[in-house]
């Protein structure tokens, strides 16, 4: 197979012509460098769609589910990657005796003495109130169901509400020291605790409170005991109303499951997806239209029902870490308004993606395979080859990179909303790869013909944005569009099969 | 034959037709008597069938003249020639297999109801005299999908006279038939020329030609080579006209010394004939013929033994070593091959090159480290293949889909001696192939039994089986009726066992 077809010229002329038409056109916007590193970021993340659509198409097969793929791999990367903020310490409450003034907590808890200041916080006002601790005792505490279970009685210095009955308190400690340190010349404040806390560590927070009204929440950089004590420095800015007289709560951050293993994890699922689709298409020799479909409305439904319909994101958690490989870029430079312009990761992930698919595709006994296959599938069982296994790989390939693509989709919109995150991808993705030269008849297609078609959908929208034109005709244009291309290619087919019919008669058979 | 004085039913005049860069057909003429049978043979290229698609208005010529009755006709669409009463008869029957035999019959001219609903009565009634006038005897409610192939062409041919085609283009009728069939066939041919339709029938079977034909009209590279009359039609004759040279040995069988066993079928169940255990063994340099009706089950065995069907039960042995019969990648492991009798959809991936295809069944073994193709090797293999076999290509990356049926077919083959088998199974191994290619193929297959391959070929042609094989299977409904050995081969004895009789003592 050749590295480029020569099918892909007549799409590159087109997406070529499409940029000089707006470049003409629309100069100010569309040569903006932010417009420009938008659409590469969009042709990155698209692209990556289409070419695990690609392997598919060319084994003749066909997946409906990537985009509800895209909104599975998405919603399980943002449960799996949540992040809770928990008090260290924090004990539930098992019941609140108003009238004696006291909290009953669950079992034999030996960490209160009295003086202890505590938070409490709960109850069916929820209400925060801080308290102190006057008398502790082991107490045995009747429930409702008439147990006998061990418990804590805890006697507070405040009048308790009848309203007060269930909730959590928190262990405050008391400053010893306070340093705003110096902003300007990047020296970051530090406190120190008045009890030591080893297990305090960066990404931690602190939440500061005003005996009388008041409340920061603060990220730590790092802690250290010392002496009984923990000096911690703080990476955001200490307020300037924060005084020695506040207490702190030392908060742990739990993350569900490291960046790595989450990844992993998303990963895995879409392996397994797409040995799934592989599996039901060979072995049990059901359509693929008919699988991927179902796939397409099982994958969503699980999505919805995952994250109880409600929108996943990742806040500001992982905005230094891998949120960047989505929103960050490689900077190039200012321009003359200052704007940074620069190539987003996403980008070189999609070349990364591009070059191995591309090396696969043609490089390897399985990409040639997969082309034989395409064509003609007996042909290929004829010669030996394991057909089956050769499609299921492609199925694997295409959810595999639908999940890489709904995850890159997933940090680059902060936001994912499972029931309508992924609607219609497949078929931008389908429609791409077709653009780019891949026949729904199988065989036929490359990697860059992909890449290229998804950037001239991306353009499309793009134009469809700076021209002014009503979004409402966004479908006609792509669908015309598309349409013309699968015409146009269909001509171009018929003349090659013209020549070849001519070569074949130029020599004659033996 | 019919009436001379009155002018021919179809005259061609000068035809020519270019493609582009290469001419298909150059200053061709034909004439065709009312009532006649007029053979149209040369080999693949030669320009028959781009001649049989002007006159049924697929193409367009260039130049040239159609006459009609003596009256220059305009043909310039099916319809046209239809309305002209030219029918073509495809190799590839153009059925709709889910729809009766009626209904395929008047398909696109179903006579209508009032709001427009299909008088099925109608059709129906006059199927069934159409059926009459060919003797096919099956009810116009039968699905054509569950009749066999043979019965399928006649329901062609009664379409075609349902248009009341008066010239009927048979192009290689027979390539599917069994030998009932074939006979069925020409039995149908006669009775249309005594009614007076003319016919033009293209073979490479040139048995049939001689038995059938009134009048040889024979193409060579696009030109008119020479005619033969009634008596003039011999097999000598004909070979001469088209390849241009005198094929002095046709089957060139030297003797040669036969080796150990290679093949061992011990009881092997194929799942389509699942009551009948075959047993076999072919040795080293042996050629053995498998001769048989279409749809005795020769290729299910073929098949199975390839490991494409599953066996019920049953071992196969090469050289003493038991083969795993799970996929064909395992038998391709043991030292089987396969060319497979339908070449465009079995053998070849015709979007795929000459150098692909060689090289596919051989790709894993080339492979270098990591699974990635090994390019050298690849060309280098097909390289020598296609000189090996003389295969004719501009170049290894052409297309399969361009070459000759013959050149094809050299590919399949050298995709399979690339792999240098112990055991080459070869099913209909020169069926739609010209006379040129069928000879070298002979003479390859004569080549690879001496350096010591079994091979196990099955054939439907008589003359082949008789000239190829040191010893013959005969198969019949799905069992071995009979093993014969060289110097016990007829064409009766074969046919006897063939047909189901007992073998003569």
């Amino acid at each position: 197979m050749r590295w480029i077809n020569p099918k892909i010229i007549g799409i590159l002329l087109l997406l070529i012509g499409l940029w000089v038409f707006l470049a003409i056109a629309v100069p100010e916007t569309f040569l903006k460098g932010g417009n420009l590193e938008n659409l590469m970021r969009r042709t990155a993340l698209y692209g990556i769609l289409g070419i695990g659509v690609a392997f598919v198409i060319i084994t003749a097969g066909i997946d409906l589910s990537i985009g509800s793929i895209v909104c599975l791999s998405a919603s399980i990367l943002a449960l799996l990657l949540q992040v809770r903020y928990e008090p260290f310490d924090m004990q539930p409450v098992l019941a609140v005796q108003a009238s004696q003034q006291t909290i009953v907590l669950p079992g034999h808890v030996e960490t209160f003495a009295a003086g202890q200041k505590i938070r409490y916080q709960g109850g069916r006002r929820a209400r925060n109130a801080m308290l102190i601790v006057t008398h502790v005792a082991p107490v045995t505490f009747t429930t409702h169901q008439n147990d006998q279970v061990a418990a804590t009685a805890l006697k507070v210095d405040k009048p308790l509400s009848r309203d007060d009955n269930t909730g959590f308190i928190a262990k405050l400690s008391t400053l010893t020291a306070l340093d705003r340190g110096d902003p300007a010349a990047g020296i970051a404040p530090t406190l120190t605790l008045a009890a030591a806390h080893p297990n305090l560590a960066a990404r931690d927070k602190l939440v500061l409170l005003d005996p009388a009204a008041g409340r920061q929440d603060l990220v730590i950089d790092a802690a250290e005991v010392r002496d009984a004590q923990t000096v911690v420095r703080l990476r955001d800015e200490l307020g300037s109303n924060v005084s020695q007289q506040w207490l702190a709560i030392p908060v742990e951050r739990r993350q569900r499951m490291s960046v790595l293993m989450a990844i992993a994890a998303v990963l895995l699922i879409g392996l397994i997806l797409g040995l799934v689709h592989g599996l039901l298409i060979t072995k049990v020799e059901l359509q693929p239209f008919v699988v991927t479909l179902c796939g397409l409305l099982v994958y969503r439904g699980v999505a919805r029902w995952l994250t109880n319909d409600q929108v996943q994101g990742f806040k500001t958690e992982y905005a230094d870490s891998i949120q960047r490989l989505a929103v960050g870029k490689l900077s190039l430079g200012f321009t003359s308004h200052g704007e940074v312009i620069g190539i987003p990761y996403p980008f070189f992930i999609l070349i990364i993606t591009g070059v191995l698919a591309s090396i696969f595709l043609n490089k390897t006994i399985w990409g040639r395979y997969m082309q034989a296959v395409g064509h003609n599938e007996a042909a290929a069982r004829y010669s030996g080859i394991h057909t089956h296994w050769v499609k299921i790989v492609a199925y694997v390939i295409c959810a595999v990179l639908a999940c890489v693509g709904g995850m890159l989709f997933a940090l680059s919109n902060n936001s994912v909303s499972p029931s309508a995150f992924g609607n219609f991808f497949e078929l931008y993705a389908i429609a791409a790869a077709v653009l780019g030269g891949c026949s729904l008849r199988g065989g036929e297609g490359g990697i860059l013909g992909v890449i290229i078609g998804t950037a001239v959908m991306q353009t499309l929208k793009n134009s469809i944005l700076l021209l002014g034109i009503s979004d409402t005709l966004e479908f006609v244009i792509v669908g015309l569009v598309l349409l013309g291309g699968v015409i146009a290619d269909q001509y171009i087919k018929r003349a090659i099969d013209r020549r070849r019919l001519a070569t074949r008669r130029v020599h004659p058979p033996a | 034959m019919s009436d001379q004085s009155i002018a021919p039913v179809l005259e061609v005049r000068h035809i020519c037709k270019r493609f582009p860069g290469v001419r298909a057909l150059h200053d061709v003429g034909l004439t065709l008597a009312r009532g006649e049978v007029l053979a149209l043979i040369g080999e693949n290229g030669a320009g028959k069938s781009t001649l049989m698609k002007i006159l049924a208005g697929v193409q367009s010529a260039d130049s040239g003249q159609i006459l009609i009755d003596g009256r220059p006709v305009v043909i310039d669409s099916v319809h046209k020639a239809l309305r002209q009463g030219v029918a073509l008869i495809h190799q590839e029957l153009n059925l709709a297999g889910n729809l009766d035999v009626a209904a395929n019959i008047f398909l696109g001219r179903e006579p209508l109801l009032r709001l427009g609903l299909i008088d099925t009565a109608t059709i129906h009634c006059q199927a069934s005299g159409f059926l009459d006038k060919i003797g096919l005897d099956v009810a116009p409610t039968t699905l054509v999908g569950d009749l066999p192939i043979g019965q399928q062409q006649m329901v062609e041919i009664a379409k075609a006279l349902s248009v009341n085609a008066r010239v009927l283009i048979m192009d290689e009728p027979t390539s599917s038939l069994s030998a009932k069939e074939t006979d069925a066939l020409f039995r149908v041919v006669r009775e249309l020329r005594s009614s007076g339709v003319s016919v033009i029938y293209i073979s490479h079977r040139l048995g049939e030609v001689k038995e059938l034909a009134d009048r040889v009209s024979v193409l060579r590279d696009g030109e008119n080579a020479g005619d033969l009359s009634r008596d003039q039609i011999d097999h000598d004759a004909m070979v001469r006209l088209m390849v241009g040279r005198e094929i002095s040995q046709f089957y060139a069988r030297r003797p040669h010394k036969i080796g150990d066993i290679v093949l061992e079928v011990d009881r092997l169940v194929t799942p389509a004939w699942p009551q009948h255990p075959l047993s076999f063994g072919v040795r080293a340099g042996q050629i053995v013929g498998v001769a048989g009706l279409v749809g005795a089950g020769r290729t299910e065995m073929v098949r199975t033994l390839f490991g494409i069907d599953q066996p019920l039960a049953g071992t196969v042995r090469v050289k003493g070593q038991t083969v795993d019969m799970k996929n064909s990648l395992a038998t391709i492991r043991s030292g089987l091959a396969l060319v497979p009798e339908d070449r465009k959809q079995h053998g070849l991936v015709l979007e795929m090159s000459v150098r692909e295809n060689t090289s596919l069944a051989g790709l894993r073994q080339n492979a270098l480290l990591g699974g990635f193709l090994n390019r050298a090797e690849e060309t280098r293999l097909t390289q020598s293949m296609v000189q090996r076999l003389s295969t004719k290509t501009p170049s290894l990356d052409q297309v399969a889909h361009c070459l000759s049926g013959g050149n094809q077919q050299k590919v399949v083959l050298g995709k399979w001696l690339s792999l240098a088998p112990q055991v080459l199974l070869l099913d209909e191994p020169t069926r739609g192939i010209d006379v040129g290619a069928k000879e070298e193929i002979y003479r390859l297959m004569e080549e690879l039994a001496e350096q010591g391959v079994a091979i196990l070929f099955v054939s439907s042609e008589m003359e082949e089986i008789l000239g190829m094989s040191d010893r013959v299977l005969v198969m019949h409904e799905g069992r071995i009726s009979g093993e014969l050995d060289r110097d016990e081969l007829s064409e009766e004895g074969i046919m006897q066992l063939a047909t189901g009789r007992p073998q003569a003592a």
